[in-house]
């Protein structure tokens, strides 16, 4: 039966083992992305903790992560519990609210891009309307970060939908209607019933989506590109282009290591949770 | 059934799927449904915003302000016939068909022995398995790009292939687990009896019952490669292997953006997975992907 197991393994060792040490190494090592320079220890490592870039990217991803993954969880769950109450063409409706989750990155990318810096767009008409004036939605530092943080939820809550919906369809109905006749309260049957026995698949939930957006290079660099000066530059988009762009695959690689630390860290945590909720 | 004068959202959960059939018309729950009727409508149209603003660019290019083509028209997919983006298309499909395959054929291997076997060796295994799922693509990305330059598979369809096959392995192989483990060992262990072997009783027995596992693999593959941009704008440099996230980056020029030729494009490649979604998407469990994972 272990042979059933060869094909991944030797995929794995491959194709993630590999160039996982590889990575590492590089980290270690001077030298760009065609020839691998002499070894320096963990200067690259030091040079990156001594770099404003890194800890701007490092604080870009906590809000983009933190942003994203709270505000997908709370329209997920809204929507979620509007559609456990019962609705007329709920099918039709949720096959329509999950198309942000279908759409290629790509795509959607270039349609908000269009949509927030086209003077003419329905965005920039309704922002003039509201007397905001012309919000430079991309240009603006702190406009681009807000962007792309909407940007971001519009991209995940589909995925929080389906996740709070499979966790609110597995509670027993009949727990509500004995709560009703005990007289409960709209917010005690939230409360005391639904918000338990979601907390477990919630928490998994959030944990999935924090490594999703931490680890989300195509949304931020197709959006925005990082910019204005940097000011959206996340920690997978600056590793892709000190790799790429400046050519010093040392430094880009050891600022992945870094956030792959994080993220093991994060996974393990995320692995007991869900063998405890077994 | 009574009606419910609170109408509350969690209250009437109960007719959750005949909302409307058995309450009386005009009551506070039918009504209560409605107002969540109009409630949602109004959130998805916001939300749909851009999905339509893709159609109407596409369709009609004038309104990006930037063509002076006038009125509806499907002008914008002469880059069918100019650029080499049919050429993108094809692309991108045989890739997203190449590394689904795969992909799911090596993920239901694995999934079975996680399923089934009780060695010791197992749990670390899966643990692995999520943990590498976890990690930046980014750091497999580049050690990668290097080695295939070695071997000559930068620049290469085979190459963006193993790409996603090694991308998707991880999650396939829990989808996998996860549906295995639902279906019972007896109908297993009858076709042993029968005289079948243990890859026999995988083929023939495991393989047929997991229809909705292999399908949720299949789509999560799908979308995946389908969708990616990263590994396709370091791994594929020259036009005739382009697939469209990168192809459709022809469009962005320095002196501005060519709005109807990208949405154009955009229509194109959003088909594909729509398709998928709209032929599956009832076959699929509601949890999908993340019901999978966090399952297993």
């Amino acid at each position: 039966m272990t042979a059933l197991l060869l094909p991944s393994l030797i995929l794995l060792a491959l194709l993630n083992i590999y160039p996982l040490v590889y990575a590492i190494s590089q980290s270690l090592h001077d030298g760009n992305l065609v020839q691998t320079g002499p070894f320096v220890g963990l200067d690259n490592f030091t040079a990156v903790l001594e770099d404003d870039r890194f800890w701007a990217a490092t604080r870009v991803t906590g809000i983009f992560a933190v942003a994203g993954v709270l505000g997908s969880w709370l329209v997920g769950l809204a929507l979620a519990l509007t559609f456990k109450a019962g609705l007329p063409f709920r099918a039709l409706l949720r096959g329509l609210l999950l198309l942000p989750w279908v759409i290629p990155v790509v795509v959607s990318a270039a349609t908000w891009q269009w949509l927030v810096s086209t003077p003419s767009s329905p965005v920039r008409v309704l922002t003039r309307a509201l007397g905001a004036g012309d919000v430079l939605f991309l240009a603006d530092p702190k406009w681009a970060i807000i962007t792309l943080c909407v940007f971001r939820i519009w991209v995940s809550y589909p995925f929080m939908f389906l996740q709070a919906g499979a966790a609110l369809e597995a509670i027993d109905n009949d727990l509500y209607e004995a709560a009703t006749v005990d007289g409960a309260s709209r917010i005690q049957r939230f409360t005391h019933i639904t918000w338990p026995l979601i907390r477990k698949s919630t928490l998994i939930s959030l944990l999935l989506m924090t490594i999703f957006t931490v680890n989300d290079f195509g949304s931020v660099y197709l959006l925005t590109g990082g910019g204005p000066a940097e000011a959206t530059q996340t920690l997978p988009v600056l590793s892709y282009l000190l790799v790429f762009r400046e050519f010093t695959s040392g430094t880009g690689v050891a600022v992945s290591v870094l956030m792959s630390v994080a993220l093991v860290l994060l996974s393990i945590i995320l692995y007991r949770q869900i063998r405890k909720s077994e | 059934m009574t009606a419910d004068p609170l109408g509350g959202a969690i209250t009437v959960a109960t007719v959750a799927d005949v909302p409307d059939r058995r309450a009386r018309r005009g009551s506070p729950r039918r009504r209560a449904a409605w107002l969540r009727f109009i409630l949602v409508t109004a959130f998805a149209v916001v939300v749909l915003v851009p999905v339509g603003t893709v159609l109407l660019l596409a369709l009609h290019p004038s309104s990006s302000g930037t063509s002076d083509l006038s009125g509806w028209t499907l002008d914008a997919f002469g880059i069918l016939s100019t650029t080499n983006i049919p050429h993108a298309l094809l692309n991108n499909l045989m890739v997203s068909v190449a590394a689904t395959v795969l992909s799911v054929a090596v993920g239901a291997c694995g999934g079975y022995v996680v399923s089934r076997s009780k060695g010791r060796a197992v749990p670390a295994y899966s643990a692995s398995l999520f943990i590498i799922q976890a990690l930046p693509v980014i750091v497999f990305v580049i050690p990668l790009f290097v080695l295939f330059a070695r071997i000559a598979l930068v620049d290469s369809l085979t190459g963006i292939v193993i790409v996603y096959v090694a991308a998707g392995v991880a999650v396939n192989t829990w989808i996998m687990a996860a549906y295995f483990d639902t279906i019972p060992v007896a109908l297993e262990e009858a076709a042993w009896i029968d005289g079948c072997s243990r890859f026999g009783g995988f083929f023939r027995i495991m393989l047929r019952n997991a229809t909705p596992g292999l399908l949720s693999a299949a789509v999560f593959s799908f979308l995946l490669s389908w969708n990616d941009y990263l590994a396709a704008a370091v791994f594929l440099k020259s036009d005739d292997v382009k697939t469209m996230p990168v192809a459709i980056q022809q469009f962005f020029q320095q002196t501005g953006a060519d709005w109807a030729s990208i949405m154009a494009s955009a229509v194109l490649m959003i088909i594909p997975p729509l398709v998928v979604f709209v032929v599956l998407g009832r076959r699929l469990s509601l949890g999908g992907l993340g019901g999978s994972l966090a399952g297993k």
